[in-house]
């Protein structure tokens, strides 16, 4: 019974991680760095969440579409202001960037918010008991909102115009050039869906746990785990990264105390680097 | 020599020093108070230096004592090691105190000790950390704030006056986790009962459930927080969600007023807390509240206030002002057979008689240790209702 509960928690847990997973790996794809600001904009979604409902008094759900819009909007002014100009220094200097940009959004949070942890506006409710197992029910309706938004995304990369285009870049930028697509639209269109994510995430991950500025720094391993298992740049491999980190992380519980949870992280990235450096489910070599 | 202008000046200038120097050797004698004024300690530090001030100005105007004047000196420690040491260099060697009243922080405390044990200078603290005492200080601490030794050992027995069976511990990532657990776990075997395990958490983590999981797995029927407000904000309210119906005990500094406003009451509902209490039913804690002119002073300037009793009276009993006077002096005066007395003006004209005596204070019997710590001190017990801290005793 203890495994199912630890694959139940594992589940729950990957859901959640694959939504700023596929926000990271979207950014990857068509601008081919790491872009780590991803957890500063993570916060910067969980915060946004969090005024909309304890100050706006707004339900939950009509949170996440506007912590995905803060976050789209701060993320592709924030990457114009500070990262596009380290773009042509190469992906190194781009991802050194964007540390500081992490950085610099984390702390004015900090500066309006203070460091103390702060909650929803959600009366606890006792998780759903069968038999030994527990299902919290804020779980299960974070899980399917994580769902949805996977599958919206799906449609939208699949049969929408835009989404084709920036398929179209993350599969070769220099053909997409020649048949005419705007490389700066579509790179700004792919920040702007990362970050919205990273930002939805924040939600997603803030209302399971207590929000302060480093909410997504926190999360920052696990989702760039996940993204560097599925195979960075591929977003059903994100999807796949997510799951074997959460169930990865929770497994782990049955061998080490939870101080060293975290290092089910690192270890996952260590050994696909170690035997598959492009990922479970990656197309190229980085 | 001619007396040119720089000289006269320089002379002026020094005059006022040379002369308090000379003043406070000769005619009085010289007490340091070293407070937090500002810094963490800030809220703490001017109500500290009131009860001092309180006591020197009674006992002053009794005629002082072995026939001198009481001169207290009180310098603002700023709750930082650094400006700790600086102004205890000045109270020793500029105004070459006897004894230094009131260090806060521990880490204040644990910088300020060596200056005073070297210099043969007593030092009175109301810090808490193990660590202070265990320094080779010659006995010239004295502590009246529990260690975390006593307060664990009275926490264990206060859950198993609460009917504990099985419990489990839940310690923030901190010096005092292990040896914390320790001493409860000694206790709670000790009567017999189960102690089925303890995790150690990362505070500065947003979620323990996995943590909190391991715990629920043992079926515990009382669960011992050792945290803080922040982390126990969070540990509450997954506790309530995973169904939890058992006790749950924790620090008062963590189950304060902001805990139980940011938690809806049913999550809070019967969380037991306990704090090191001053002894509310001694004459001296209703002088301190006279003084300080509040029904609830804190415990810092209740102990404050037996730090420069205390001092007083073993200068007496000991017939000389020096450090080392009061360090042969205090345990005959604070403990022992002699008469009891609350206040240093009736212990005084005991002493005079050559009448033991036995002080009693506001924070409570102080009785020391040879390390330096109190015994025995009384501890207050709340328990959350209805969103609300309501006292279950004093004991």
């Amino acid at each position: 019974m203890e495994l199912v509960q630890i694959l139940v928690n594992g589940l729950m847990a990957g859901t959640l991680l694959a939504i700023p997973a596929i926000g990271f790996t979207t950014i990857f794809a068509v601008l081919r760095f790491p872009n780590f600001a991803v957890g500063g904009l993570m916060a910067i979604g969980a915060y946004t969440g969090l005024v909309a409902n304890t100050m706006g008094g707004l339900p939950l759900l009509a949170t996440l579409p506007i912590a995905f819009m803060v976050a789209g909007l701060i993320g592709v002014g924030s990457d114009k202001l500070m990262i596009s100009g380290l773009r042509p220094s190469g992906p190194l200097a781009a991802a050194i960037g964007t540390i500081a940009l992490g950085l610099l959004l984390e702390n004015a949070l900090r500066f309006v918010f203070g460091n103390e942890f702060r909650t929803f506006n959600i009366p606890p409710v006792r998780d759903w008991r069968f038999g030994d197992l527990r299902v919290p029910p804020h779980q299960v309706e974070n899980a399917t909102y994580a769902l949805v938004i996977m599958a919206v995304l799906f449609c939208f990369l699949m049969f929408t115009r835009s989404g084709k285009m920036m398929r179209a870049v993350a599969d070769n930028p220099a053909l997409a050039g020649l048949k005419g697509i705007n490389a700066v639209r579509t790179t700004d269109m792919a920040t702007f869906l990362g970050m919205g994510l990273a930002g939805i995430g924040g939600v997603l991950i803030g209302l399971d746990v207590a929000i302060d500025p480093l909410i997504g720094t926190r999360t920052m391993l696990a989702v760039f785990a996940a993204a560097v298992v599925g195979g960075l740049g591929s977003i059903p491999g994100a999807v796949l990264g997510a799951f074997i980190i959460g169930l990865g992380e929770e497994l782990a519980l049955l061998a080490v105390a939870p101080t060293y949870r975290t290092a089910v992280g690192f270890l996952a990235i260590l050994l696909i680097l170690s035997f598959r450096p492009r990922g479970l489910l990656g197309e190229r070599r980085y | 020599m001619k007396l040119t202008r720089r000289a006269v000046l320089s002379a002026g200038v020094a005059m006022p020093f040379i002369g308090r120097t000379a003043f406070a050797q000769s005619n009085t004698i010289a007490i340091g108070a070293l407070t937090p004024q500002t810094g963490a300690g800030g809220s703490y530090g001017p109500s500290m230096v009131k009860t001092i001030r309180a006591v020197v100005d009674e006992v002053n105007a009794a005629g002082g004592v072995l026939g001198r004047k009481i001169e207290l000196i009180s310098e603002n420690d700023e709750t930082s090691p650094e400006a700790g040491v600086r102004a205890a260099r000045k109270l020793i060697d500029v105004n070459k105190v006897s004894a230094i009243l009131g260090t806060w922080a521990s880490s204040v405390t644990t910088a300020v000790a060596p200056l005073c044990w070297e210099n043969k200078v007593m030092l009175f603290t109301v810090s808490g950390a193990d660590s202070i005492t265990q320094l080779p200080h010659q006995g010239f601490i004295i502590r009246t704030q529990p260690t975390s030794k006593l307060q664990s050992t009275r926490i264990a027995e206060f859950l198993l006056s609460r009917g504990a069976k099985r419990t489990f511990v839940m310690s923030a990532q901190t010096p005092f986790a292990v040896s914390g657990f320790n001493t409860v776990s000694e206790v709670l075997t000790a009567a017999k009962t189960e102690v089925l395990g303890h995790v150690i958490y990362d505070p500065a983590k947003a979620t323990f459930r996995s943590e909190l999981e391991q715990a629920i797995k043992t079926k515990p029927d009382t669960i011992f927080f050792n945290s803080y407000t922040p982390d126990l904000t969070t540990l509450l309210r997954e506790l309530y969600r995973l169904g939890y119906e058992g006790r749950k005990h924790t620090m008062a500094y963590a189950a304060n007023a902001k805990l139980l406003e940011a938690l809806p009451a049913e999550v809070t509902e019967g969380l037991t807390s306990m704090a090191p209490s001053p002894d509310v039913d001694s004459p001296v804690y209703k002088k301190v509240r006279d003084i300080l002119g509040t029904s609830d002073p804190d415990p810092y300037s209740c102990q404050t206030y037996d730090h420069i009793t205390m001092a007083l009276l073993a200068i007496a009993r000991a017939g000389e002002s020096s450090g080392p006077a009061i360090h042969g002096a205090v345990r005959k005066i604070s403990q022992g057979t002699g008469t009891k007395i609350s206040s240093a003006v009736e212990g005084l004209k005991l002493i005079a008689q050559k009448t033991e005596v036995n002080y009693e204070g506001a924070s409570g019997p102080c009785d020391f240790a040879d390390t330096g710590d109190i015994i025995t001190c009384k501890f207050r017990f709340d328990v959350a209702e209805a969103g609300k801290n309501r006292l279950l005793g004093i004991s």
